[in-house]
């Protein structure tokens, strides 16, 4: 190779890097260092300092990088006296510095080297005249010296600290002080610093505290709080610094405020412990005044917090042990905290429990003094208060103290516990007195459950009588119900009791609830026993969450359901008492809803945490339930309408079946589905019911003939068919023909729109599972929905819209999938928009069916694939554009339809991409006359603004049109008698207007901002309570958009 | 700190839940959880049991107005008038087109509150619908000079000239700017 060359023509064309061939000639050995710098050696000796510069950025990127392990000891020691020699050369010095820091990382570069180099920058380089990059070069060269030659500079003695303090005084760029922070610390750490400390103090806190702020669109992303971390680091890197700093620290105290308060705070707490027992001590009574006044009187909590963190790092510095005697400054502290709890209703009390809590959480000794203090002082306050509301917050400081104590003994990082300590024990009866007391008495039922909660979590501190006794007093709030808002209270509790103890609460709290729970419903009129019972099942589906208390939920509430459909004669005899507006069967079908809705909620609970258990239950319930609604539906003798013929009881079971059923393994899914087959094909309902006695002889619900309510069933039937899985196997041969029979009863037996919609689900779950199998014949059944169901304009118009239904479900289920023949079957509905004048009847609802599309997975168990949404919206967007350009007049208005009710399939982010084609869209629907289809469009450009924030065309878009979406807006959420609305549209509006203050410029709209607030006027009256809380808040916000802040 | 307070240690009640979802149901609500509710509206409109097209009306009761005041900030603290019982539910009487608010200041010589019945009157006058009168008052016998405020506070020339004076309203604008937290802490 010929390096002169190959070195000529890289420094005359300027280009600095080393050539890959070149590098890789040095690395296996072809080529010497040596005879590179020997090529270099014009350019390095050159005068013209141009030239010079070139020759030195080739050698030190040469240098960084070619193998280091090819730089022997001899061109070390050349190479550094060569750089050293340059470093009081103004313009070369960025590529020696370069240079010398590959060099220093070397294991040929020696501690001589190090310290000469060293010596050699502090002598030559005047850092003052140097911008930035340089400087940072320099410290990235100590850094290195610092990391691999330590030792050789720690043995220079006072003569390395001297000249380090002098040479990085001054610095002020942010980027450099991150490092020079971490280089100071290191020091600080390793070397002796003592009799230098004065120097170190000054190139340290002169920074304190740190006010600096990013610009914006920083590219070093520094944030304030990096600089204030690294510099607290070196803060709290010496104790020699406590003469000097906590001086510093008590004058700050006074003129800081807001984030530098803070800041204050925290460099405290991190500081006095390093700065040790004796330093802190002197001046710990002016400290304790500062960090007071911050807990005491701060309005900001962060601050507050920041404070209690320096109070506990006062305290654990001062009283580090469980020996310490807890005399002196601590007993001061805790005199003061207890006197102002002699007024505990004033604001400071607060403060003070926080400031007792905290010494609690530092010390073990002075911790345990704290309480021997506090605590007989406020059972005294507790038992003869002064004013009987005083009881409450001298309750809620009790429980803080509880809770500070639990929160060191129970967590599993602490040293500390209350078997070693005992600092609880002499208190142990008070303390469950007065929580006792609380639990009796109202207004301080939620600061004893708090305390409660405290003590049970405790380790060691409550025996199992003292659990249970509480239990109790909880489980009689839980039934009394007096105070309705500490339920949720008591729920946590008895719920974290429950998590230790599972059995207290399962012989205690359970029987009790279920005791209280009424056998039938009460009558309409009785608000209060409703309430109670809905309390009481909202209780037990947050406790029987747990696994241990399943089981009792499960059976409880199967016999209660077994209990409310055989008292079935009760509806006989209603007449004779006040009923209200509904009859005693409309109750008690509300109370049987209620309680599976509970064991639906519960199980709902139990699928999200994924817990195991819930398989071995299917046996236990779904067979009972279904007992109960196929001995309902199949014919009576005379009018008897059983309880559990109602539709809603039947939707909910099917719903709790699907979960449940998706639990299941493959093969019991399979057993399950072949017994369900046979009932409902064949009309043998051997293997699906708990007990076959109470089931009459009864034909399949879905033969011809068929009662309407047998026909309901078909909810079940669905459930079940959405909760299995794709690879379960089904009990028939030919998917196709099972298919085909189901949409036959869908179009032309099913009564009415329930028994559709449960058919249809099925429909949709099927073909999306099974389309492999049905792979083949698929095309054909939906080629003849269309043609024979859909297409003849002769059959009935009912008749037509069901088979578009099932249609569109098929389309569904494949788009899903992201399969072609979804795309080919949709292009029919696209086409037959265009005939709105022909068909007028069908055609809008065609255009409003592809609402259907836009349910998409929803929350069931379909297969979904990724993008099938963007898909199957960018399949169908251009067509109903092209088809909405082509129409005219009227015609127009079954696209916009279309459109409008395809919206809620896609994410903003979407429309974002493609906003001026889609905004005037989403205007236009603005106006449509369909609430359901405006709340669709306004949903859409609630997401649009909330996001809309960076690109510039979008926000182009959205200020351009800010004038008509505010009209049209107003219009939906004005409530008109001309325009049908509802509450939901009319509030989703109002929310949607509520962002334009935030989003949209005032320019935009300043003209506007009066008409919006009368406007809006109109809507603080409206009907609904909702409405007019939204109308409330987004006029609270047009008022003060565009003033002055 | 510019100026010493009225009140620097004022008593702190604990907030009581809204009593709002105590407000019985009427019609089907008062049967049915919400879930069965909206669960029909969504199979709805096929006739079984569609929902009432007609709104029931709720009407504006003293309840919704507490709603609508408790949580003002007070202009010295950073708390709630709530949590200072300056208002209280039983305080506020609706009627017909009229509300009826008292408030208790929290000492008898409290110079703040004018400005807070301001705050008050603020807030309704934008939050209620123009067709109600708001009378705001002194509770009676918790103020050194009752009969002065309630003056000021009913006067319609006395408060729109108030509300000319833009630092005025700019303070007001302050205690309003947490209006919209409704008892949420």
């Amino acid at each position: 190779m010929d390096v002169p060359r190959v070195v000529r023509t890289h420094i005359s064309s300027s280009e600095l890097d080393p050539p890959q061939d070149l590098v890789d000639a040095v690395n296996n050995g072809h080529v010497g260092l040596l005879e590179i710098v020997k090529a270099l050696g014009e350019y390095l000796t050159s005068t013209e300092d141009d030239v010079r510069l070139k020759g030195l950025t080739f050698l030190s990127n040469t240098l960084k990088a070619v193998n280091p392990a090819k730089i022997n000891r001899q061109a070390t020691q050349t190479l550094t006296n060569f750089y050293l020699s340059k470093l009081d050369d103004f313009d070369s010095l960025p590529p020696a510095l370069g240079g010398l820091t590959v060099l220093s990382k070397l294991s040929t570069f020696d501690d001589d080297a190090a310290v000469e180099v060293y010596k050699g920058l502090v002598e030559n380089v005047n850092m003052k005249s140097y911008m930035q990059a340089t400087r940072h070069l320099v410290y990235v060269l100590f850094d290195s010296l610092l990391a691999t030659h330590r030792n050789a500079l720690k043995a220079m003695g006072t003569a390395f600290i001297n000249s380090y303090t002098k040479m990085v005084d001054g610095e002020k760029d942010p980027r450099n002080l991150m490092l020079l922070f971490s280089i100071d610390r290191v020091i600080l750490l390793e070397f002796d610093v003592k009799d230098r400390i004065e120097d170190f103090f000054d190139i340290t806190f002169c920074y304190f505290p740190i006010t600096f702020r990013p610009p914006p669109n920083d590219p070093y992303g520094i944030t304030a709080d990096d600089l204030k971390l690294a510099l607290r680091n070196c803060m709290a890197s010496s104790s020699h610094f406590a003469r000097m700093a906590l001086p510093l620290f008590l004058e700050k105290f006074s003129t800081l405020t807001g984030p530098s308060m803070k800041d204050l705070q925290l460099t405290i707490a991190a500081c006095l412990p390093v700065y040790g027992p004796e330093a802190v001590r002197e001046r710990g009574g002016e400290l304790w005044e500062g960090i007071k006044t911050e807990i005491l009187y701060s309005s900001d909590t962060a601050i507050e917090a920041a404070a209690l963190s320096a109070l506990e790092a006062l305290i654990r510095t001062l009283y580090p042990t469980n020996q310490d005697a807890p005399s002196g400054l601590a007993q001061d502290f805790i005199k003061e905290c207890l006197e102002i709890l002699n007024e505990p209703e004033k604001s400071q009390a607060v403060a003070a429990t926080k400031i007792l809590a905290a010494i609690f959480r530092a010390s073990p000794s002075a911790g345990k003094f704290a309480l021997s203090q506090t605590f007989p002082q406020l059972f005294r306050q507790f038992n003869s208060p002064s004013l009987p509301s005083h009881r409450a917050p001298i309750l809620s400081t009790i429980s803080s103290l509880l809770v500070a104590v639990q929160s060191v003994y129970s967590s599993p990082s602490s040293q500390r516990s209350q078997s070693q300590e005992k600092a609880l024990d002499p208190y142990r009866d008070g303390i469950l007195d007065v929580l006792r007391e609380g639990l009796r008495t109202s207004g301080l039922r939620e600061p004893s459950i708090k305390g409660c909660t405290a003590c049970v979590q405790i380790p060691g501190f409550w025996s199992k009588e003292d659990v249970e006794d509480v239990v109790r007093g909880l489980d009689d709030v839980l039934v009394n119900d007096s105070e309705p808002e500490i339920r949720p209270e008591v729920i946590r509790s008895l719920t974290t009791i429950s998590t230790l103890q599972p059995t207290i609460i399962e012989s205690l709290t359970l029987p009790l609830l279920f005791h209280n729970l009424p056998d039938s419903a009460p009558s309409a009129s009785d608000h209060t026993a409703r309430e109670k019972y809905r309390s009481i099942l909202s209780s037990l589906e947050e406790l029987c969450v747990q696994p241990a208390l399943f089981q009792t939920l499960v059976i409880r509430i199967t016999t209660k359901l077994d209990l409310l459909s055989s008292s079935r004669n009760s509806g006989a005899h209603g007449g004779e008492e006040e009923m209200g507006e509904f009859d005693l069967r409309e109750c008690n079908i509300a109370y049987a809803w209620d309680l599976l809705h509970t064991l639906q909620g519960v199980i709902e609970k139990k699928i999200q945490e994924k817990h195991t258990d819930l398989a071995r239950y299917f046996d236990q319930i779904i067979p009972r339930l279904w007992t109960l609604l196929i001995s309902a539906a199949l014919p009576k003798i005379g009018d008897e309408k059983p309880l559990f013929r109602d539709r809603r009881l039947i939707g909910l079971v099917a719903k709790l079946g699907e979960g449940l059923i998706w639990e299941l393994n493959p093969e019991r899914q399979g057993k399950w589905i072949t017994a369900v087959y046979q009932a409902f094909e064949k009309g043998d309902w051997t293997g699906v019911v708990h007990d076959r006695s109470q089931i009459g002889s009864g034909g399949s619900p879905l033969r011809n003939g068929a009662s309407s309510s047998e026909q309901d069933l078909i909810a079940l039937y669905a459930g079940t068919v959405q909760g299995l899985k794709g690879d379960t196997s089904l009990p028939f041969t030919s998917a196709a023909e099972f298919l085909s029979s189901k949409v036959h009863w869908t179009i032309n037996v099913a009564r009415d729109g329930w028994q559709v919609k449960g058919a249809l689900d099925l429909i949709c779950s099927l073909v999306n599972k099974r389309e492999t199998e049905l792979k083949d014949s698929l095309e054909t059944i939906v080629d003849s929905v269309w043609s024979v169901e859909i297409q003849d304009t002769s059959k009935d118009v009912e008749i037509r819209h069901r088979g578009l239904s099932v249609y569109l479900n098929i389309v569904k289920a494949l788009s899903l999938l992201r399969l072609p023949l979804a795309y080919s079957a949709l292009e029919k509905v696209i086409d037959i928009l265009s005939l709105s004048n022909l068909d007028p009847e069908f055609v809008p609802h065609a255009a409003a069916g592809f609402g259907i599309l836009a349910q998409g997975k929803g929350k069931g168990h379909l297969t979904s694939k990724l993008l099938y949404a963007q898909k199957l919206w960018n399949y169908v967007l251009p067509k109903l554009i092209d088809g909405d350009k082509e129409a005219s007049g009227k015609g127009r208005l079954v696209y916009l339809v279309a459109f409008a009710s395809l919206l809620p399939l896609v994410p903003a982010s979407l429309c974002l991409a493609d906003l001026n084609t889609i905004l005037p869209l989403i205007l236009r629907s603005l106006s449509l006359p369909d609430p359901q289809q405006r709340i669709n469009a306004i949903t859409t450009l609630v997401s649009i603004l909330e996001t809309a924030t960076d690109s510039k065309e979008v926000d182009k878009a959205i200020h351009g049109n800010a004038e008509v979406m505010v009209d049209s807006l107003l219009k939906s959420a004005v409530r008109q008698d001309s325009l049908p609305t509802s509450g939901k549209a009319r509030s989703i509006a109002l929310s949607c207007l509520s962002l334009f203050p935030d989003v949209i410029r005032f320019e935009s709209l300043h003209n506007y901002k009066s008409i919006v607030v009368r406007e809006l006027g109109k809507t603080l009256d409206d009907p609904l309570r909702n409405v007019r809380k939204e109308a409330v808040e987004c006029r609270a916000k047009w008022y003060k958009y565009g003033n002055a802040t | 700190m510019s100026r010493q307070l009225d009140n620097d240690n004022p008593t702190i009640f604990a907030s009581k839940v809204s009593t709002s979802n105590r407000r019985l149901q009427k019609g089907k609500a008062s049967l049915w959880a919400e879930e069965a509710l909206s669960d029909d509206e969504q199979v709805g409109g096929e006739g079984y049991y569609s929902s009432a097209s007609g709104e029931e009306r709720e009407d504006i009761d003293s309840e919704e107005v507490y709603d609508l005041l408790r949580s003002i900030t007070d202009p010295e603290h950073p708390v709630s008038l709530e949590a200072l019982r300056v208002v209280n539910p039983e305080d506020i009487h609706v009627a017909g087109n009229r509300v009826l608010v008292y408030l208790t200041p929290t000492i008898p010589h409290c110079s703040m509150s004018t400005l807070i019945g301001l705050s008050l009157r603020v807030r309704l006058l934008r939050a209620l619908p123009p067709r109600y009168r708001v009378d705001i008052r002194i509770k009676s016998g918790t103020h050194q000079s009752e009969h002065a405020v309630n003056k000021q506070l009913n006067d319609k020339e006395r408060v729109q000239a108030a509300l000319e004076n833009k630092h005025l309203l700019g303070v007001v604008e302050g205690c309003l700017s947490s209006a919209d937290k409704r008892g949420a802490a």
